[in-house]
């Protein structure tokens, strides 16, 4: 009768030991096997999860607004080009949040909203990963970092938004854009040709 | 130029060039303190610089040429680069028909991203301009070229060349090992003694750039394991070798690998089959329920068992073969918890073994502050709990979640006691694929829990324990004194790891923690409004001793002292793989002992088998060296060498004659097994057959 508090702190052992485990287990995602689940809330308060989203095709976009290199497909239009692209051919678009709080590129949900207002984003939601769990689940790396998500809940493309690795908007109409290609070999029923590429930009700020 | 964070600067060796003539030029960058501008390969983000020449016609520049990057680690992620200076050296040649005296004209537009935590791309226009002059040769007969070298110059010129690729390594192998990557370097040509190795990938997607990469030297070849990257087969299997010697200087090689098979994993042997490490599983985990530190818990748990489920009922009957099968869960559960940690730890690259969690100081504290607790509320100067009882299921006494997490915490005390049969077993498992690691696994934990599973399942063999009785209340404060010598052993433990101060902060801990289960029973009878400032204040104390707990980490300290190594009696050097490499070129026997401040078979070794006089005189005898490996906190090398022996823990002993194949020793000694093993291949000794 005694014995129940030594037991509840034997419990409370082993959930240390798996508390510590859990932050080394995340495996790094593959294309071709199934994405990483998430959960993750919105500007809006809703939560998103990859489970929710089964059967529709989903990009994940990393991204910090005070990042040149997102600075660069923002300012000059391209991502939000890309961003209609995509909702208007049945994506879900995810904008993903994961500076962590303090850190650059952290915003509140209004200012997120408010960004994307003033920029003409179009992304289906914008989501903050403050934590960087959802983050680290995807081992994205920087900003931008896309992935793109096939209606099985495969990961089909990981990398950089296109091959030029600058800040220079110059480069945007010569730069063969990857994600276009995935989206593109996906319609048209093929693999991805280019599945895994170099991504580019700054460090995510986790 | 100038911008915000970076000076950038163009500058020649020498003011004056030669028609024909090749010379280098530097661009400098002298960076804000805190940030960092990129190698060729950036790591996981940012951007090497870039240079756009404007040259006249027939002037030629080469490609910038980089000098050896640091490691700079972002978060999880890692980058490539370099702090306050990096200079990019550049040949420039102007052609063998350039009018003397007409000047060089050289424009460089350079962009460059230069990052602290954030990223701010800049960009420069530098201009320089060369004399030129007919060729003059110094009377040496080097070709030292015109012109003047202003003194200030040639130390950036020649800071610059030292920090370049000293050579090219040729003969390396990058070859799958398991789910990593192993990289084969012939080793004739870096420092005789290596202290440090870092592989910096020449390209994006070969490796994961923040992964650790543990590495050994054995004999002629160094190996590194690596975590594959991204588009580990698309990347070119190159990039920079970077080493620290003995004296703390650094050396940097080119290394471009051939794909294959490595060599050593081919020859590398299984040291037991399939069959026989489940057998060997099962075993270990038998065992385990007699270690010190395990069988107190059995034999409260037991006591449990027959305050709460005595009596011949079906219903009693029942409640037992449920508290068993829950116990067993929950050995299981653990063991499968563990072993999914010790898979996605290979997975991650790190590299750990059995009891590794008791390398982390806090969780030392944490098992201390559990047993103190447990002690406490056996001996009766605390009663706690009587609300959260309810939580564990009063109808069975204690209950079946009780039981489950009673097998869940015999199983993460047993960890730290490495059975002998359990280390092989183990090291076996973390060789094979997922599913067969599980199972050894589960084995183990199967073993571990058959003891009381049999005892709850028979009726019969209930039958034998005794009555209750009055007994058990002594019994029970009995059992208090192997819970307060298990938290005693921890703090032992921590002293080791961390020296004085940790055991001053656990002790504090300590001091809090029963303050505060003292002030919660006194608070129990007070009206609710004083009841209010009493739980506040032990929650206080709590907070504090885990607070304190966590501090340990800081404080954790590498190797074992001086005192603690004479302890064992013989003199022992610390292993290094490179003191037994050279020992074993020299034909000088080597006795290898691994072990560590908290594994209990290791010391009990030491005291009863490696402490004698005898053996001490045999071993100055035959000129043994005796190299003692302290794993108590992490170690790679270590890690390593355990691995190469198939094993995942301590101990672990390997005796290398001069000549002739190292021989493991059992990992229970006797005093009889070392001396036969010196002896039998003591120089001079008669035959080789005992």
């Amino acid at each position: 009768m005694k014995h129940a508090f030594p037991k509840t702190l034997a419990v409370g052992a082993v959930t240390f030991a798996a508390a510590l485990s859990f932050s080394v287990a995340a495996a790094a995602p593959k294309v071709g096997a199934p994405a990483p689940d998430f959960s993750v809330v919105d500007t809006a308060g809703e939560t998103w999860t990859l489970g929710g989203l089964a059967g529709k095709k989903v990009v994940l976009e990393w991204t910090n607004h005070d990042c040149p290199y997102v600075v660069k497909h923002y300012a000059s239009g391209n991502m939000q080009a890309l961003q209609k692209e995509a909702t208007d051919a049945g994506y879900v678009w995810l904008s993903v949040i994961s500076s962590a709080s303090g850190k650059q590129g952290h915003v509140s949900p209004a200012q997120a909203d408010d960004l994307s207002d003033d920029r003409g984003a179009a992304p289906t939601a914008v989501l903050l990963d403050t934590s960087g769990a959802m983050g680290r689940a995807y081992d994205a790396k920087t900003t931008p970092h896309l992935y793109v998500i096939d209606p099985e809940g495969t990961l089909v493309y990981m990398g950089g938004i296109d091959d030029k690795p600058t800040t220079d908007q110059a480069d945007i109409p010569g730069a063969t854009n990857y994600v276009r290609l995935a989206m593109a070999d996906l319609a048209a029923g093929n693999p991805v040709a280019t599945p895994v590429t170099r991504p580019y930009g700054c460090s995510v700020k986790y | 130029m100038t911008t915000e964070n970076v000076t950038a600067r163009l500058v020649a060796e020498r003011i004056e060039i030669a028609p024909g003539e090749t010379l280098d030029l530097a661009l400098v960058f002298e960076i804000r303190p805190g940030w960092h501008t990129y190698w060729r390969n950036p790591g996981d983000s940012g951007d090497p610089p870039r240079i756009d020449w404007t040259l006249p016609e027939g002037v030629e520049a080469g490609p910038l040429r980089w000098p050896r990057p640091e490691l700079i680690p972002v978060g999880p992620l890692a980058n490539y680069g370099y702090s306050e200076r990096a200079v990019h050296l550049i040949a420039l040649s102007v052609p063998a028909d350039w009018p003397i005296g007409e000047p060089v004209r050289i424009r460089a537009d350079v962009d460059w991203l230069v990052c602290e935590e954030h990223c701010v791309p800049e960009s420069g226009r530098l201009d320089l301009t060369l004399a030129t002059v007919a060729v003059t040769r110094a009377a040496t007969g080097a070709a030292v070229g015109p012109g003047p070298i202003d003194p200030a110059q040639a130390e950036v010129f020649a800071a610059a060349r030292a920090g370049l690729p000293q050579g090219r390594i040729e003969g390396a192998v990058l070859g799958a090992a398991g789910e990593r990557l192993g990289l084969v370097v012939p080793a004739q040509e870096l420092p005789e003694t290596i202290e440090g190795v870092w592989f910096f990938a020449g390209a994006w997607g070969l490796i994961e750039h923040a992964a650790a990469q543990p590495w050994r030297k054995v004999g002629n070849v160094l190996r590194i394991d690596l975590s594959p990257g991204a588009a580990v087969e698309q990347a070119a299997p190159e990039g920079l070798l970077v080493v620290a010697d003995a004296r703390g200087e650094v050396h940097s090689y080119e290394v471009a690998a051939v794909r294959g098979p490595l060599a050593e994993d081919t020859a590398r042997d299984r040291p037991i089959g399939l069959p026989l490490a489940f057998l060997f599983a099962f075993l270990g985990g038998l065992i385990l329920n007699l270690m010190p530190c395990v069988f107190p818990i059995l034999a409260m748990k037991a006591l449990n068992l027959i305050n709460g489920l005595s009596g011949q009922s079906p219903d009693a009957a029942r409640d037992r073969a449920v508290h068993g099968v829950a116990y067993t869960a929950g050995v299981l559960l653990f063991f499968t918890g563990l072993a999914a940690l010790l898979l996605a730890l290979r997975a991650g690259g790190a590299a750990v073994g059995w009891g590794f969690q008791l390398q982390y100081p806090p969780f030392v504290v944490f098992m201390a502050y559990v047993f103190f607790v447990i002690g406490l509320s056996l001996s009766g100067a605390v009663t706690i709990g009587a609300r959260l009882m309810s939580l564990g299921g009063a109808k069975t006494g204690s209950g079946t979640a009780g039981a489950f997490g009673t097998g869940a915490l015999a199983a993460l005390v047993a960890a730290p006691c490495t059975a002998p049969f359990m280390g092989a077993a183990l090291g076996y498992a973390v060789t094979l694929s997922w599913p067969l690691a599980l199972a050894i696994m589960l084995t183990l934990g199967f073993g571990l829990a058959l003891p009381f599973l049999v005892l709850s399942l028979v009726p019969r063999l209930a039958r034998l324990l005794p009555r209750p009785g009055a007994w058990m209340e002594t019994l029970k404060q009995a059992l208090a004194f192997p819970m307060f010598a298990a938290a005693a052993w921890l703090v032992w433990v921590l002293s080791v790891q961390t020296g004085s101060g940790g055991v001053a902060l656990v002790l504090g801990g300590l001091v809090l923690l029963a303050f505060g289960l003292w002030l919660r029973e006194r608070s129990r009878s007070l009206p609710s409004a004083r009841r209010r400032w009493a739980v506040a204040a032990t929650s206080a104390s709590l907070v504090g001793a885990l607070y304190l707990g966590l501090e340990t980490d800081r404080l954790a300290s590498a190797t074992l002292s001086e005192s603690e190594q004479s302890a064992s009696g013989l003199a022992s050097e610390p292993y290094s793989p490179e003191r037994l490499a050279t020992a074993r070129d020299a034909r000088r026997p080597v006795f290898v002992n691994m072990t560590a401040a908290w594994c209990i078979t290791c010391l009990v070794n030491e005291r009863v088998a490696l402490s004698a006089v005898e053996v001490a005189q045999r071993f100055a005898d035959a000129g043994v060296l005796y190299l003692k490996g302290d794993w108590t906190n992490r170690d790679p090398a270590i890690t390593a060498y355990l691995a190469d022996h198939g094993r995942n823990g301590v101990p672990l002993y390997v005796f290398y004659p001069p000549d002739g194949d190292p021989q493991v020793l059992p990992q229970i000694l006797t005093e009889d097994m070392v001396l036969r093993a010196i002896g039998s291949s003591a120089p001079g000794s008669s035959g080789r057959d005992g």
